[in-house]
């Protein structure tokens, strides 16, 4: 990156935050009859937020600063308890700030402007925009916390006012999962900053003190019960909240209730985005603050992830409803990301953070291909649909592509992350690369399955799948763009994160 | 003879505040005589005026510690605090109690003088620094209050609460006055101050001082409705008036727990070993026991107090350290409750103000599409009471638990959080019960002027203090370092 230097005295990021307030805050005293100036406000405010980040994007100087961090903003909020405002940004947040900007804009784009209730359709995203981008930029505990709890109550009103079938279930079920995992992860916030403040007399919450001072020490269980090491401890604490997220299996029945539920402009930034967030987090929290931890616990963890690459990939295939396809091969590949933070190792990493991006753009692409099927064909079920190719060429052709990224095919986005996990875990466990390669292989026979039987053979009589409009290939373009720069140039995204996650101490031992 | 007066400490500016609500509440009554029924609003009006008076009163006593009457009160920050959240609460009740009290027909001049007499014994209670002026304050807000929950004299629930309440509140007030008896004979002393030095100096050992300090910790109990001394709450929620309710719900908890704080943290801390553990039993149970309870809830105003049972255990989790961080907490907890609490009661006041049982949970089905302000604003009180931020009710839960971190008090805090996490299932259950479609019960209506700008002040000020909550806190700070 660091194609210019941008002002640094400009609170650029606290612009990317207060940017899709602001549109929430216009959006919200526009008169609901106004659809459609409600929708173009939407649409404004992300473009302008896109163009934000990706300014950010490019005036990134690799490799410099405090750990690595540019960007800093540090305010008091708490003094007395030693909160602060501090955002900061570095190469594990980078990119998935620009996929937040990207995948938002596409979700209010897609938005049908007939949604009842647009208005506050469209000011729920624009809040939850602000709250996902929060989580990637907040550098105190407590505030990142602060994000990490405001995202769910945009994302339960999304999904219980405007999904369908079981919303409120889901919405519930969905909400109830999260919050268990999210309190013990305020537990382990709160000792981390004790701990720390018994050990150097600060209390303090920024990440960038603690992480230089890793917690120790043992809990001594009464009664001769084995004693727990505290920053093992400390790891579940915030590891529950993360997997939970993710999710790993057996963590992710939340998962398809709450994905076949979600309108799709939802389900975009939901799979697209806030699983991430999970992985995200691990990296962030539990990688940097408790390297020794992340080595002793990282084995069963990876486990998990192998086992949920192969449980998702075995529900894709036997699953009739598209929507639900995609979710259980979101969470199959959710699963390498997983698989490639435990390694430890600097491949496995990398192309964990790598994969992150790559799934989003893959997924996000994947449910807006199943939305746009649905809504020409009127129906998501595998059995009901055939040859949509013979009247819908162009359709086919962006719905090929994407599938071959999706099933990994080298050239596109998706091998690249596979790839590089695979190696990682080759490296670390190599019974459980042996796994994922197989729901690699899985993956390709669901991905074609799905292309195949909707796009090929003669179309039903009468055949009524009309071609795709401007605005469908307008969304998708962006997505397929980057399917091929990355496929074509993997370099690209090593080499701007490469310094970061070098830096991380479990990569250190 | 002479009586010579000048010895007694008297120093009628320490509670200015306290005589300028009494002082309303005299001029109230006499109004009321004059003022025609179908003005009675202007009773309302006089009162708020009174109110605000001593609002203005009330700041000069911050930052001091002016002890007066013989000891016997104290005009000093922690009682500026509770005399600013009591007499806020006490105007915002005053704002919304008019369109209820027209609507449901008890529209008379005497509820107002009871609401600022219990508002003065409340602001006592929390300048009180001698057994005595304790007493007379809990038992001048009782009476009140017992009155005011029978005030729908012709409803048979109102009659039911008022006699429940009348009753085992006398019952309570035996425990109180019994222990006061024996930490007086125990120490020699009535002002808190005289206990204190005493418990310093003498064995911790005393069975008299320690079964005294028993009793009077179950009256305190009751009146903050902790369990296992909480029966009468959910009955006496639900019986009495909505906006009475509303008035109770906060405003007794948070002048209770300034007598907690200033006979626990600032009188006996040198017997802290002696009463952690009573405390920590009465906390976990409260937590638990309303929590557990509150799910099984159809009614929203019982639900709401089995909440109010349970928050009743997290505000006593910050006093379990003994420590001024442990106490900053409670009091931030207090006013964080204060705002949320009033707030969710409030709404259910406003839509009760049709006159029909409305605080049956079926009533409330898709509010959304009906009353979206209404059902708006009540979502936010329910985030912030479940602790989600941005709300102020996040940052309560966080203070609390981190003083319990720092005590390195595990046990309460396992507690407290597996029980936030079950709070959120009733909380919720409330918002989804709002969003589901709905089924024609809701009455279209207004609100009312007064009404709405008090709902909307809660709303913001719950999600302000969520964003901001330094100021209250500094404030809190300043307000719990107690020393005798």
């Amino acid at each position: 990156m660091s194609w210019y230097t941008l002002p640094t005295n400009v609170p650029w990021l606290t612009l990317i935050l207060v940017l899709p307030l602001v549109g929430a805050l216009l959006v919200a005293i526009t008169p609901s009859v106004a659809g459609r100036v409600i929708k173009q406000l939407g649409i404004l405010t992300s473009v302008l937020t896109l163009a934000l980040v990706v300014a950010v994007i490019g005036g990134f100087q690799q490799g410099v600063g405090n750990l690595h961090l540019q960007f800093e903003e540090t305010l008091q909020w708490i003094p007395s308890l030693g909160i602060s405002y501090h955002l900061g940004i570095d190469g594990l947040s980078l990119f998935l700030l620009g996929l937040n900007a990207l995948l938002f804009l596409i979700a209010i784009v897609v938005t049908d402007s007939s949604t009842r209730r647009l208005k506050e359709f469209i000011l729920l995203l624009l809040i939850l925009e602000a709250a996902t981008a929060g989580i990637l930029l907040a550098l105190d505990l407590i505030l990142f916390y602060v994000f990490w709890e405001a995202m769910l109550v945009p994302l339960y009103f999304l999904i219980g006012v405007w999904g369908e079938g079981r919303r409120i279930y889901a919405a519930f079920k969905f909400l109830i999962y999260t919050v268990v995992g999210s309190f013990a992860m305020l537990v382990a916030i709160l000792a981390v900053a004790g701990i720390n403040f018994s050990q150097t007399g600060q209390l303090t919450f920024d990440w960038t003190v603690l992480v230089q001072h890793p917690a120790t020490g043992v809990w001594h269980l009464p009664g001769g019960l084995p004693s727990i090491g505290i920053p093992q401890l400390l790891f579940v604490g915030f590891a529950l909240a993360f997997a939970i997220k993710m999710p790993i299996w057996p963590l992710h029945t939340w998962l398809p209730a709450a994905y076949t539920a979600s309108p799709i402009p939802v389900v975009i930034v939901f799979a697209g985005l806030v699983s991430k967030l999970g992985a995200y987090g691990f990296l962030r929290f539990n990688l940097a603050l408790f390297p020794d931890a992340a080595h002793s616990l990282g084995g069963p963890l990876a486990v998990l992830a192998t086992i949920g690459i192969l449980y998702g990939a075995f529900m894709a295939l036997v699953q009739t409803d598209l929507k639900r396809l995609v979710a259980y091969a979101s969470m199959s590949h959710l699963g390498f990301i997983g698989l490639g933070i435990f390694t430890g190792n600097l491949l496995g990493i990398e192309g964990a953070l790598v994969q992150m991006i790559n799934h989003g753009v893959i997924i996000a692409a994947l449910f807006l291909v199943v939305g746009m099927i649905e809504l020409r064909a009127g129906t998501r079920l595998r059995a009901e649909l055939r040859g949509l190719a013979a009247t819908a060429p162009l359709f086919a052709a962006l719905f090929l592509v994407v599938s071959l990224a999706a099933l990994g095919l080298p050239g596109l986005n998706g091998f690249v992350g596979e790839f590089l996990i695979m190696l990682g875990a080759w490296a670390s466990f190599l019974p459980l690369a042996v796994g994922a390669g197989i729901g690699v292989i899985l993956a390709a026979w669901y991905v074609l399955r799905f292309y195949q039987g909707s796009t090929q053979e003669a179309p039903p009589q009468p055949a009524s799948f009309p071609e795709v409009r401007l605005v469908d290939v307008g969304v998708l373009a962006p997505l397929l763009a980057l399917m091929l720069v990355i496929g074509i140039s993997p370099a690209f995204f090593p080499a701007a994160v490469d310094a970061t996650v070098k830096a991380l101490p479990v990569i250190l031992r | 003879m002479t009586i010579n007066l000048n010895g007694l400490g008297i120093d009628y500016g320490a509670i200015l505040p306290e005589l300028i609500v009494v002082g309303t509440a005299i001029v109230v009554l006499f109004l009321d005589l004059v003022v025609p029924p179908e003005r009675r609003g202007w009773l309302a009006a006089v009162t708020v005026v009174g109110l605000l008076g001593a609002l203005a009163a009330s700041f000069p006593l911050w930052g001091q510690n002016r002890a007066a009457f013989g000891d016997t009160v104290v005009a000093d920050s922690l009682a500026a605090f509770f005399n600013i959240l009591l007499i806020a609460v006490s105007i915002l009740t005053a704002l919304i109690s008019p369109r209820f009290l027209r609507a449901l027909d008890l529209d008379y001049g005497e509820y107002y003088v009871l609401l600022l007499g219990a508002t003065a014994g409340m602001m006592l209670l929390a300048a009180a620094t001698s057994l005595m002026t304790i007493f007379l304050g809990i038992e001048l807000l009782s009476i009140s209050l017992y009155v005011l929950s029978g005030f729908a004299r012709t409803a048979l629930r109102s009659q039911e609460a008022a006699l429940k309440y009348l009753l085992l509140g006398g019952f309570a007030t035996g425990f109180l006055l019994y222990g006061m008896a024996l930490i007086y004979g125990a120490t020699g002393a009535t002002t808190l101050r005289a206990i204190a030095a005493y418990t310093t100096a003498a064995a911790t050992s005393n069975v008299l001082l320690l079964v005294g300090i028993a009793l009077l910790s179950v009256g305190l109990a009751f009146k903050v409705s902790a369990a296992p001394f909480h029966m009468w709450t959910p009955d006496v929620y639900e019986g009495a008036p909505t906006v009475v309710t509303t008035f109770m719900s906060v405003a007794t908890k948070a002048a209770a727990f300034a007598a907690v704080g200033r006979i626990f943290i600032a009188t006996f801390p040198t017997l802290w070993t002696r009463w952690y553990f009573p405390l920590v039993l009465i906390a976990i149970l409260s937590l638990i026991i309303g929590n557990l309870v509150a799910i099984t809830q159809d009614n929203l105003k019982r639900m709401l107090a089995y909440s109010g049972i349970a928050h009743a255990g997290y505000i006593l989790l910050g006093v379990l350290p003994g420590t001024t961080q442990g106490f900053t907490a409670t009091l931030f907890y207090i006013a964080a409750y204060a705002v949320m609490n009033f707030g969710a009661f409030a709404v259910v006041t406003a839509i009760g103000a049709g006159g029909e049982q409305t605080a049956d949970l079926s009533y409330w089905r898709g509010l959304f599409y009906r009353r979206p302000f209404l059902a708006t604003v009540m979502t936010i009180f329910m985030l912030s009471l479940a602790g989600i931020p941005p709300t102020v009710g996040f940052f309560a839960k966080l203070f609390v638990f981190q003083a319990l971190v720092t005590a390195q008090l595990w046990a309460p805090l396992v507690v407290a959080v597996i029980m936030t996490i079950v709070s959120f299932y009733y909380y919720l259950r409330v918002i989804v019960v709002m969003l589901a479609q709905p089924d024609g019960k809701v009455a279209e209506g207004h609100v009312g002027f007064s009404t709405s700008t008090v709902l909307g002040a809660a709303a913001v000020a719950t999600v302000f203090l969520g964003l901001f909550p330094s100021v209250v806190l500094d404030w809190a700070r300043s307000a719990a370092s107690l020393h005798f």
